[in-house]
């Protein structure tokens, strides 16, 4: 919704201009007036100050006209003289004759006879005569001519309230004329803000439709890579399962047989490879963390590394003293390093030195902020080779799925996304520093394990991966997988019986009170998904074993990233060997208990 | 030069009656300044009386100036006395004496009345009327006890006394 940036009341700004020149002109006028009051006022007052005089001069002299006592006259009326702005006083007698007088100047002398006018201003000067009065009779006259402010010294005054009026007259102008233009700009202000919105709406339908065409291409992109690998490795399978065929046709001998299947397992398991690094970008890969040492796990990997990179690369492994533990998938740490370690290869090709360090390191919150990780301790795995390095543009993308700078026989271009994918699934951290011709380092961050929440679980390998006829329900909604997976816990030596929902393992289950094992997916059709049966099963049979399989990590399962305590896991695509060696040692485990249970 | 021309100005060297035809009507003229208690009158509407008593200077000329005048709304009556009658309220009284011991004789008569007594030209404090006619520059001016007139209960008009040339105060 647009802002309003003014309320409706804005009509009163538009006339507000109209007011204000209204209001100047009214203001002028009234000084106006006002000018013309005072000016008359001020005659007035002077008239009736000059009147008083004279009528306090006609009182007091009347005894002196009385006794005839000029002295005592000219006294009164030369006391008047105090006063600078009477020019001259007469007294006249009652023939009109004068009796006593004063004058300031020359020119101000009063005449011999009485005036005629009782008052009379001119110019600046104001003229008063009044009878005196004795007994009833007029026995005389006294006549004041007095100045009063010339016009000139009190213009001046007049011009000041003018000019004050026109300054407040000149403000209310301004004010009104600063309103009209400050409405204008307002309206341009709305209209403006109109046209912003309109181009934000157009600018989010044109984000939104680049943001779908952007989605869309990322999903091409990473649909065609997958593909791409797919039918590759797809052709060494079907084409190696094909010659297989054809091979037993032709009643080729073992050897040779087990030479194509090996063939086709190759492609098959490097299909599977590519599935466990799509998920591990995708972070959607079930990851089972354990309290780990970095020093140790990188020591161990050493024979492997040294096999993988060849002669021509010299591994130096530096591991920090003190090191903290951490707590990540070992497994997916392994591949982690492995993956750096080929990247390295592949930049040396002239062959170079990989070094492998370890140190503890500390987030400020500053930089826990940038790293978009929690600020406190961590431990780091460097990587560094002394390759040629990448251009800030290919460091950019490195960890862009399918992103490679390699030719398609060298790989997928999802090793740095596994590592991404894995280290960000387990709260740390993952950094590339390289400059071209220099050589790269990555450092893994991973979080400081502070409690070590309990003892190291040892897998204990069993006697025996071959079953022993033991009943296993399997639970797979996806029959070729069920069928698959029947076929290989019977080849194992297990009895198997089969369901594809929750509803029917639990009626299956009613039948066969024989079942050792639970053996489903997680991910099942219906209203309840495996790990909800499990937690039913176990309602009914607390003390039946259940494994879980899955293609990727369901919330069922796992949370934040990590197995849920007490899951037991195989992930898919599984061999015989990982099969049977999870069922071995849960039914063993199971063994164990119950034979403690029977004890006495 | 007219008011000069027609100013009563006395000279020695001029008529001595014009000297008593201003004090003549200076007698009837401080009438109207003067404010007498109201018992001093027999009726409201009675008239005042000019007493002259002793030697009588003005002769005709006092008739004559004192005539058609009034004080207010009464008339005046001009009485000549050979001696001064208690009975006879005087409100205005002139004592035709230079001799002081004379002038205090009348004065102690009337004395604590409410008359206006006039004494002229006398120099003896103790015998000079309310009022004392003197000469100055010779013009006929006049002195003022107010303290012998406020115990006589007369009010004497300021503007009077601010034409004495010797004014005794009233305390």
């Amino acid at each position: 919704m647009p802002t309003r940036i003014f309320p409706p009341s804005s009509r009163f700004w538009r006339v507000a201009p109209r007011l204000a020149a209204a209001t100047a002109v009214v203001l002028i006028a009234a000084a106006i007036a006002a000018a013309f009051f005072i000016e008359r006022a001020y005659t007035d007052q002077k008239q009736r100050e000059v009147s008083v005089s004279a009528g306090i001069l006609a009182s007091t002299v009347t005894a002196a006209l009385v006794f005839d006592d000029v002295s005592a006259a000219r006294e009164y009326v030369e006391a008047l003289a105090a006063n600078p702005e009477i020019l001259s006083a007469a007294v006249y007698d009652e023939t009109g004759a004068l009796f006593a007088s004063y004058a300031r100047t020359s020119d101000s002398r009063p005449p011999a006879t009485a005036g005629l006018a009782l008052i009379a201003v001119g110019g600046d000067r104001v003229a008063v005569s009044v009878p005196v009065r004795h007994e009833g009779k007029v026995i005389g006259t006294v006549n004041l001519l007095s100045t009063i402010e010339p016009l000139a010294s009190r213009l001046p005054r007049y011009a000041l309230i003018l000019l004050l009026t026109l300054m407040a007259a000149a403000v209310v102008a301004v004010l009104g004329a600063a309103q009209s233009a400050l409405a204008h700009v307002n309206e341009e202000l709305r209209e403006r803000a109109r046209q912003l919105q309109d181009q934000i709406v157009e600018r989010e339908k044109a984000e939104d439709a680049l943001r779908q065409i952007q989605k869309m291409e990322t999903i091409g992109q990473l649909t065609g890579g997958v593909a791409h690998d797919f039918n590759n490795l797809l052709t060494i399978i079907i084409g190696n399962l094909d010659r297989l065929e054809r091979r037993i046709d032709a009643k080729a001998d073992a050897a040779e047989l087990k030479k194509v299947a090996k063939f086709a397992r190759i492609g098959a398991d490097r299909a599977a490879t590519l599935t466990k690094s799509l998920l591990a970008f995708s972070r959607r890969q079930p990851l089972d963390p354990k309290p780990l040492d970095a020093n140790k796990l990188v020591s161990n990997m050493s024979d492997l590394l040294r096999r993988t990179l060849g002669e021509h690369i010299t591994v130096q492994m530096v591991g920090g003293a003190g090191l903290w533990r951490t707590q990540a998938d070992p497994n997916q740490l392994e591949n982690a390093i492995l993956n750096l370690a080929v990247n390295a290869r592949d930049a040396m090709p002239e062959g170079g030195r990989l070094t492998i360090e370890t140190a503890n390191a500390y987030f400020d919150p500053h930089h826990a902020a940038q790293a978009e990780v929690e600020p406190g301790q961590y431990i780091v795995i460097a990587v560094t080779d002394t390759g040629g390095g990448m251009t800030k543009e290919v460091a950019a993308q490195a960890f862009e799925p399918f992103f490679t700078t390699k030719d398609t026989s060298h790989g997928t271009g999802l090793g740095l996304s596994q590592v991404y994918g894995f280290v960000k699934q387990s709260g740390g951290h993952v950094q590339i520093y390289t400059e071209l011709g220099q050589g790269t380092t990555v450092k893994i961050y991973l979080p400081r394990l502070t409690a070590e929440p309990e003892a190291e679980e040892v897998e204990t390998a069993p006697d025996s991966v071959e079953g022993r006829h033991e009943t296993i329900l399997l639970v797979e909604d996806d029959p070729g997988v069920r069928e698959n997976s029947a076929m290989m816990l019977q080849e194992l030596g297990y009895r198997v019986i089969g369901a594809s929902t929750g509803a029917e393992t639990l009626q299956t289950l009613e039948r066969n009170r024989q079942v050792a094992l639970l053996f489903t997916d997680v991910g099942l059709p219906g209203s309840m998904n495996g790990r909800q049966l499990a937690d039913e099963v176990r309602r009914r049979r607390p003390e039946l074993p259940v494994l879980f399989t899955t293609g990727y990590a369901r919330n069922a399962i796992v949370h934040d990233g990590r197995l849920d305590p007490g899951v037991h896991l195989v992930t898919k695509p599984f061999s015989y060997a990982d099969l049977s060696t999870a069922l071995r040692n849960l039914l063993e485990a199971r063994a164990d208990r119950t034979a403690e249970a029977r004890k006495p | 030069m007219l008011s000069v021309l027609l100013s009563p100005v006395v000279s020695r060297a001029e008529d001595a009656s014009l000297e008593y035809a201003v004090k003549a009507t200076f007698l009837y003229k401080l009438g109207p300044f003067v404010t007498w208690p109201a018992h001093a009158f027999e009726t409201p509407t009675g008239p005042v009386n000019l007493c002259v008593v002793g030697r009588d200077s003005f002769g005709a000329t006092l008739d004559q100036a004192v005539a058609g005048q009034v004080i207010g709304t009464r008339s005046i009556a001009v009485w000549r006395l050979a001696a001064v009658d208690r009975g006879r309220a005087c409100h205005i009284l002139y004592v035709g004496t230079n001799d002081p011991r004379l002038a205090a004789e009348v004065l102690d008569a009337v004395g604590g009345t409410p008359t206006l007594t006039v004494t002229d030209g006398i120099r003896d404090a103790r015998a000079k009327g309310v009022v004392n006619f003197v000469i100055v520059a010779s013009r006929v001016r006049f002195e003022i006890d107010d303290h012998a007139a406020a115990q006589g209960g007369l009010e004497i008009s300021s503007k009077v006394l601010s034409l004495a040339v010797a004014v005794r105060p009233r305390s």
